[in-house]
């Protein structure tokens, strides 16, 4: 008997998934309109450093005036053409991101960069300035200068108000970062759902980590809407592999790392097809490079390591207003200038690290909650991020970031 | 003249010039818990960076002996490390390989149920160290000083000055008995025959003679084809990197080190450096200097967290922020200046503070040498 009231009740939540799923009201959320034609879901003033011995003046800078945020990183100068090339990709696309009403850019005269940087910005009427230390006579006056600015920015921004726009406009990127067994189960395939409904309402959702797609690339490669895309994303995989390769390395000797062989998992196999499933179902619309924006909407799939901070900056830069992020073990980073959700897999992460856990993906393995259920909750929870909620990881401050370097320094 | 200072001395024998507790994060994830850790402990100083999980081979390897050279650095009189618990870089690996010359403790994030927890933790360890710590500085001879030297963007014009001062520099500390550090940068790197000449070790002139085609700089963005595209030096590259040689003195060199390998006794060394002042002198940090010089031409905008940096410009045109200057090459003698660029180092190494440090311009991090996964 009890069985039978188990199956029936089981049969019940399946059907009301199956009705739930068609997805497709109109979903709005309040956003801050860019003028490029973007949104934005934060209005963050922020400091960047063109080149890396900026980075301690740009923390000061930062500093100077209350609710400015510092970006900085140590790329820009002594870095072969291809690295150089996508360290700029990177800056450029967090100083023009639409979650950023002003951005002041650091940088050297002598070095040529800022000003390609600002003349770029500038075309896309992003709101950036530029400040050039060897044009500033003192360091009290270089000072003074960027305070002023800075203050003026976070005084002109509260002018900017937020308005009704519609979830297309959104761009979500999926990421997981410290992986377990319950991941592939809960969490990722919740995020999965979700993106589905989300590409039915003609937002785009960015899969990103290549190296999570190794074992498992066949799966999103069928998926392709054309064979050109597909074979991009199959040669992207094999050189990601390849590349580890040549390190002398094997990825599946340290992948999965230790804290997921702790958390259950025991192949990269395996932990690629749990994490491919934050992808959904959807077709597979086009394949970008790290930090590239993409030109279509719907499912994409960008190019990035398996490095959660390197990666999340990637997908900022691409121009992903938001980030899901899976996490098993517990991980607390974030972004300068995207909001991170954090979709934890199981509920004693979510009961002892709840500092740093937004949703709790556990509900489905005990049984409160279904997989749909969960898609719709998250669903819920980027739009009320959208329109100003703040994660867990904007409370804790965790506004880590560091780009993906292609070669040495030299 | 007997050239002393005034410094820390640690239980292995080694000497800081400052007594700084380091704060330590194994990956970036745990960056923001080791940064509020060090700013509410006194003298705690957060050693933050961007790697530390999804590294294989070389490129963690680098990572690893980085973060257990700067622990171990005799200018921190105690470590703390902090963790995510899931990284690559796992804190008990760190702790199993940072010789025990000072307190050292180990915490992490998914082990103490979340940052909070962490931070708590963190700071009543590191306040308890702050409590006890010796802060009377005692006298040391000039043989307890590890000197990195680096020099960056000098101009041409006046470079044999420059360079004659700083090898005359070079040469005095190595004649007492003192530990330096050259950074062998790209410039310096054409002079590679010059340099095999410096040493009757074989092992050690091979390791100049590998110079011939370029420093060993990996590329991976294109597999197969990103080992070490390499060119063989210009002309003007060898020309100049003869005249730059002259900034190395006379003296003979005991080994070409690799980041974070560490002297074996005192004299002159080179060591693989990059033109990211920040990166190299991190490196530096992490082979054991307890003091820095940086020369250059252009200014100086940064330094390391924990090694004080003494800036040396060799341009007398006034462009450049007077305020970051420790020491202005003039027209005087060399062998004058050499002698005031020491006793400044020395009045540095015996706590006064530079000009890096009074604008709190101290950074850290890791170089890659391989792509993260």
């Amino acid at each position: 008997m009890i069985l039978i009231l188990i199956y029936l009740t089981h049969f019940f939540l399946v059907v009301k998934d199956l009705l739930r799923g068609e997805g497709g009201t109109m979903k709005t959320f309040n956003g801050y309109q860019r003028a490029d034609g973007s949104v934005g879901v934060r209005n963050h003033v922020i400091v960047i450093n063109a080149i890396g011995k900026l980075a301690g003046f740009t923390r000061k800078m930062a500093q100077l005036v209350p609710g400015v945020i510092p970006v900085v990183h140590q790329g820009g100068e002594a870095q072969f053409p291809q690295d150089l090339t996508q360290t700029v990709r990177t800056l450029q696309g967090i100083a023009g991101h639409p979650n950023v009403s002003a951005a002041l850019i650091l940088g050297m005269k002598e070095d040529n960069l800022t000003h390609v940087m600002e003349e770029q910005l500038n075309k896309e009427r992003h709101h950036v300035k530029v400040l050039c230390l060897d044009e500033e006579r003192t360091i009290t006056e270089m000072f003074k200068k960027g305070k002023q600015w800075l203050k003026t920015a976070v005084e002109n921004r509260r002018m900017e108000k937020r308005v009704s726009v519609d979830v297309s406009k959104l761009i979500v990127g999926l990421e997981c970062g410290g992986s377990d067994a319950w991941s592939g189960i809960t969490a990722n395939p919740a995020i999965g759902c979700f993106s589905d409904y989300f590409v039915k309402d003609e937002g785009t959702s960015i899969l990103a980590e290549t190296t999570e797609a190794i074992g498992a690339e066949h799966i999103i490669a069928e998926r392709a809407v054309h064979p050109k895309v597909s074979a991009k994303f199959i040669d992207m995989v094999k050189e990601y592999e390849e590349r580890i390769k040549e390190t002398g390395q094997d990825v599946r000797s340290a992948n999965p790392s230790p804290g997921n062989i702790a958390g259950g998992l025991t192949t990269l196999e395996e932990k690629s097809l749990g994490c491919i499933k934050k992808g959904g179902n959807a077709p597979l619309n086009e394949v970008i490079d790290y930090a590239e924006p993409p030109t279509k909407k719907g499912f994409v799939f960008m190019n990035t390591p398996g490095y959660d901070v390197e990666s999340v900056s990637g997908l900022a830069a691409g121009g992903a207003q938001i980030v899901l992020f899976s996490t098993g073990k517990g991980s607390p980073t974030g972004s300068p200038i995207v909001p991170v959700i954090k979709i934890g897999s199981n509920s004693e992460l979510y009961e002892t690290m709840a500092e740093h856990i937004d949703v709790n993906a556990g509900k489905i393995m005990e049984g409160s909650s279904t997989r749909i259920e969960m898609g719709e909750e998250i669903y819920n929870t980027v739009i009320n991020t959208a329109s100003g909620n703040k994660t867990t990881a904007e409370k804790n401050g965790n506004q880590e970031f560091a780009i993906w370097r292609l070669a040495e320094t030299i | 003249m007997a050239y002393q200072f005034e410094g820390y001395l640690r239980s292995d024998g080694t000497v800081g010039t400052r007594n700084y507790i380091g704060v330590v994060c194994s990956v970036i994830c745990s960056s923001r818990v080791t940064k509020e850790i060090a700013e509410n402990v006194n003298d705690a100083v957060p050693l933050v960076h961007s790697n530390g999980c999804a590294q294989l081979g070389d490129d963690f390897t680098v990572t690893r002996n980085m973060l257990v050279g700067m622990a171990s650095n005799p200018n921190l009189y105690a470590a703390l490390l902090v963790g995510l618990g899931c990284e690559t870089n796992q804190i008990s690996g760190l702790l199993r390989s940072i010789p025990k010359n000072k307190p050292l403790e180990g915490i992490g994030i998914q082990y103490l149920a979340g940052g909070k927890n962490t931070i708590n933790k963190g700071m009543q360890i590191a306040e308890e160290w702050s409590k006890k710590v010796e802060r009377k500085r005692r006298i040391f001879s000039i043989t307890s000083l590890s000197v990195g030297v680096i020099a960056l963007d000098l101009e041409d014009e006046k470079l044999n000055k420059v360079t004659s001062i700083i090898g005359k520099t070079v040469d005095i500390l190595v004649k007492n008995d003192a530990t330096v550090l050259m950074g062998l940068t790209e410039t310096l790197a054409p002079a590679y025959l010059e340099l095999s000449k410096r040493t009757d070790n074989d092992e050690v002139k091979n390791k100049f003679l590998s110079l011939k085609d370029r420093l060993d700089r990996k590329q991976w963005k294109e597999a197969y084809t990103s080992k070490n595209i390499r060119n063989s030096y210009s002309k003007k590259e060898k020309a100049r990197a003869s005249l730059e040689l002259a900034l190395t003195g006379n003296s003979k060199v005991r080994n070409f080190l690799y980041y974070s390998e560490k002297p074996a006794g005192n004299g002159l060394y080179f060591t693989k450096a990059s033109n990211n002042l920040t990166e190299t002198l991190s490196a530096m940090a992490s082979s054991g200097c307890n003091i820095a010089i940086v020369i250059s031409s252009r200014d100086i905008l940064t330094g390391s967290l924990i090694l004080p940096c003494l800036t040396v410009h060799s341009s007398s045109s006034t462009e450049y922020f007077e305020d970051l200057i420790d020491y202005r090459l003039t027209e005087e003698e060399a062998e004058v200046q050499a002698e005031k660029i020491i006793e400044t180092l020395l009045q540095v190494g015996s706590g006064q503070q530079t000009s890096l440090e009074k604008y709190d311009l101290g950074e850290f991090s890791i170089p890659h040498v391989g792509t993260t996964f």
